[in-house]
């Protein structure tokens, strides 16, 4: 029973992976965390079911959903956090959760409250492997989920995108003041944010339920893994999403389904009282 | 004379008319507390409801500025303590038949103890962890009020009898209008005395500078402890009132949205300013009734807003009213 929980834990964590990461790349480069973005993976959801309405063929409608993003993100940026740099952690907190509420109120302003869903993606016939039943979603979900984060981190490393964004983690003012143009690189990661919500949103919409509300939940797990992993590490984000996944399933499958629910919750607490750095992250010194 | 300075000797002249400005200003705001003890008297029902519900709202966010705008805690717990204070007084009143008063009492303990549980994680954490923390700290006791469902019915929502105190019965929500406009305007006297005294402005001192605090002899931890005591205490009466007045709570009114709205209120109507949380309860309270036959709209309204908050009044309704002194406050605010 242990192998089959642990993988279907790591299907759903690598969906708590990739929305922390989306959240972690945003946060490494412009520090401010973004409880809007749970809000952005239900705003992809819902780009998709509108295109599909609309008579847009899937791959087509997946390709909107990022374009669309990507575009939001960017206005986002540009509209509302600029105008705002410098401002107090509570300022930036309060505009994302400006964002957040705009969003949800737009997509039940135009879709009310009922829950929705998706056509599924694919119809494969789950597979069966020594006793343990693969679910082919969920191995599309970790092999998309993947390939992205091997994208990522070779993007990261290798590239000149990636020594820019070391370069503005390490010091915006110091990036400016070697010819970055900071602003457009933070509008940049902005979109690049909700791109990835987007993916994310891609790969778990055909399986769940869409509604205005849905972002909070993954928002939450999100939160549990960037606390596990350590917040503001890339490699963090990914561990400790996975690893989510799997504690939770570990601990509805072992104590009651019930803790399936509290699981991030109590990862969270624990993580921030007993070692608020996380397994990756170094720990915050204060400046005084 | 002649060597003293014009400062000095306008320090040295007694204040001529400070007493009749206090007789005045307390004669005034005690016309203002029998105005608003009319409308009762001439509202129909619904209006009356929605009243009372501001009432709650005041009460919360006032709580709730203590901890975000005077003591710059970046804390999540509101809803929690809103939670505690209400699930305290359903079970006190329904379940172990205790007298109102008592129960009232109660709830006001329970969430002060929460916001002293509460407090120990902000001594070590800052900004957005502490915002992580408390917010799961909320949810897990939304779990658990589903969970216990022996002591709370679970989902299915737990139902709060209507109590009274001294022969008075609180039955109806003209009455408990009343009850509650008696509980607000005590705690928005009794914190605003407490933030003017030294405790109060510690708690500013801490806020603005943590490091500079501690080294001219203010302590942040207990400062920090006393903020979060007092609000949670606050808030939890909030939500005291929130069950009184709607006889049925039930867990998903406890959740993220709740904890949302109280966030708005005290942002829109300013941070750090107790006149401001009024404002802001009675904005955002009243809206979303004219609203609510359009899905949707009422969110929008309430993200527009904090916005427009954001980028063109950084200090809210108050700052807006001070700068037109229509508003007489100190804000504490660098």
């Amino acid at each position: 029973m242990a192998a089959q929980l642990v993988l279907s834990g790591i299907g759903q964590g690598s969906i708590y992976a990739l929305v922390a990461l989306g959240m972690t790349i945003l946060f490494r480069v412009t520090t401010i965390v973004n409880f809007a973005h749970g809000e952005l993976f239900m705003a992809g959801a819902f780009v998709i079911y509108a295109l599909l309405r609309w008579g847009v063929p899937y791959p087509l409608a997946m390709l909107g959903a990022i374009v669309f993003l990507f575009a939001l993100g960017n206005a986002v940026e540009r509209g509302l956090m600029r105008p705002l740099a410098g401002a107090p952690h509570i300022s930036l907190a309060m505009m994302t959760v400006a964002l957040s509420y705009l969003l949800r109120g737009a997509v039940r302003f135009v879709w009310g409250g009922n829950v929705r869903s998706l056509p599924p993606l694919f119809s494969f016939a789950p597979v069966e492997v020594s006793g343990v039943i693969i679910d082919a979603e969920d191995l599309v979900i970790i092999l998309s989920a993947a390939a992205l984060l091997a994208v990522f981190f070779v993007l990261m490393r290798y590239s000149q995108l990636g020594k820019y964004a070391q370069a503005v983690t390490d010091s915006a003012r110091g990036a400016a003041l070697v010819g970055i143009n900071v602003p457009a690189f933070h509008c940049l990661m902005w979109g690049v944010a909700a791109v990835v919500a987007a993916v994310a949103s891609i790969l778990v919409a055909p399986e769940t339920m869409l509604y205005p509300d849905m972002g909070a939940r993954v928002l939450l797990r999100a939160f549990a893994a960037m606390t596990l992993g350590g917040f503001g590490s890339l490699a963090g984000a990914v561990v400790g999403g996975l690893l989510m996944g799997v504690i939770e399933q570990l601990a509805g499958g072992y104590v009651s389904t019930a803790m399936i629910d509290i699981a991030s919750y109590i990862v969270i607490i624990a993580v921030l009282l007993l070692r608020p750095a996380g397994l990756f992250g170094r720990p915050e010194v204060v400046r005084v | 004379m002649n060597g003293v300075s014009p400062a000095a000797k306008a320090a040295q002249k007694p204040a001529p008319k400070a007493g009749r400005v206090l007789r005045w200003k307390n004669a005034g705001l005690f016309a203002v507390l029998v105005l608003l003890a009319l409308p009762p008297f001439f509202v129909d029902d619904y209006i009356q409801f929605i009243l009372d519900l501001i009432l709650v709202y005041v009460m919360v966010s006032v709580g709730f500025n203590i901890v975000l705008g005077y003591a710059g805690q970046l804390a999540f717990a509101n809803a929690a303590f809103f939670g505690l204070g209400a699930y305290a007084m359903a079970l006190c009143l329904g379940r172990f038949h205790w007298p109102f008063a008592a129960a009232l009492v109660t709830a006001a303990g329970v969430g002060g103890g929460a916001g002293l549980l509460v407090s120990l994680p902000a001594l070590r954490l800052r900004a957005y962890y502490l915002a992580i923390v408390t917010l799961a700290f909320g949810e897990l006791l939304r779990w658990g009020y589903v969970h216990a469902s022996s002591l709370t019915h679970g989902s299915a929502g737990l139902a709060v009898p209507a109590a009274g105190v001294f022969g008075l019965h609180f039955a109806t929500d003209r009455a408990r209008y009343w009850l509650f406009l008696v509980l607000v305007a005590l705690t928005l006297w009794g914190s605003a005395n407490l933030l003017r005294s030294r405790f109060g402005r510690s708690l500013a001192a801490v806020r603005d500078n943590e490091a500079a605090a501690a080294a001219i002899g203010v302590s942040p931890a207990l400062a920090k402890i006393g903020a979060f005591s007092w609000s949670g205490s606050i808030v939890a009466l909030g939500g005291a009132m929130y069950a009184l007045l709607l006889g049925r709570i039930s867990p998903e009114s406890f959740g993220l949205s709740q904890l949302l709205l109280h966030f708005s209120i005290v942002m829109i109507g300013g941070l750090g300013s107790l006149l401001g949380s009024v404002l802001g309860a009675v904005i955002l309270t009243a809206a979303p009734e004219l609203l609510r036959d359009i899905p949707g709209l009422e969110e929008i309204l309430f993200g527009v807003l904090l916005i427009a908050v954001l980028l063109f009044m950084p200090k809210g309704v108050a700052g807006v009213l001070g700068r037109f002194s229509l508003l007489r406050e100190r804000l504490y605010l660098s």
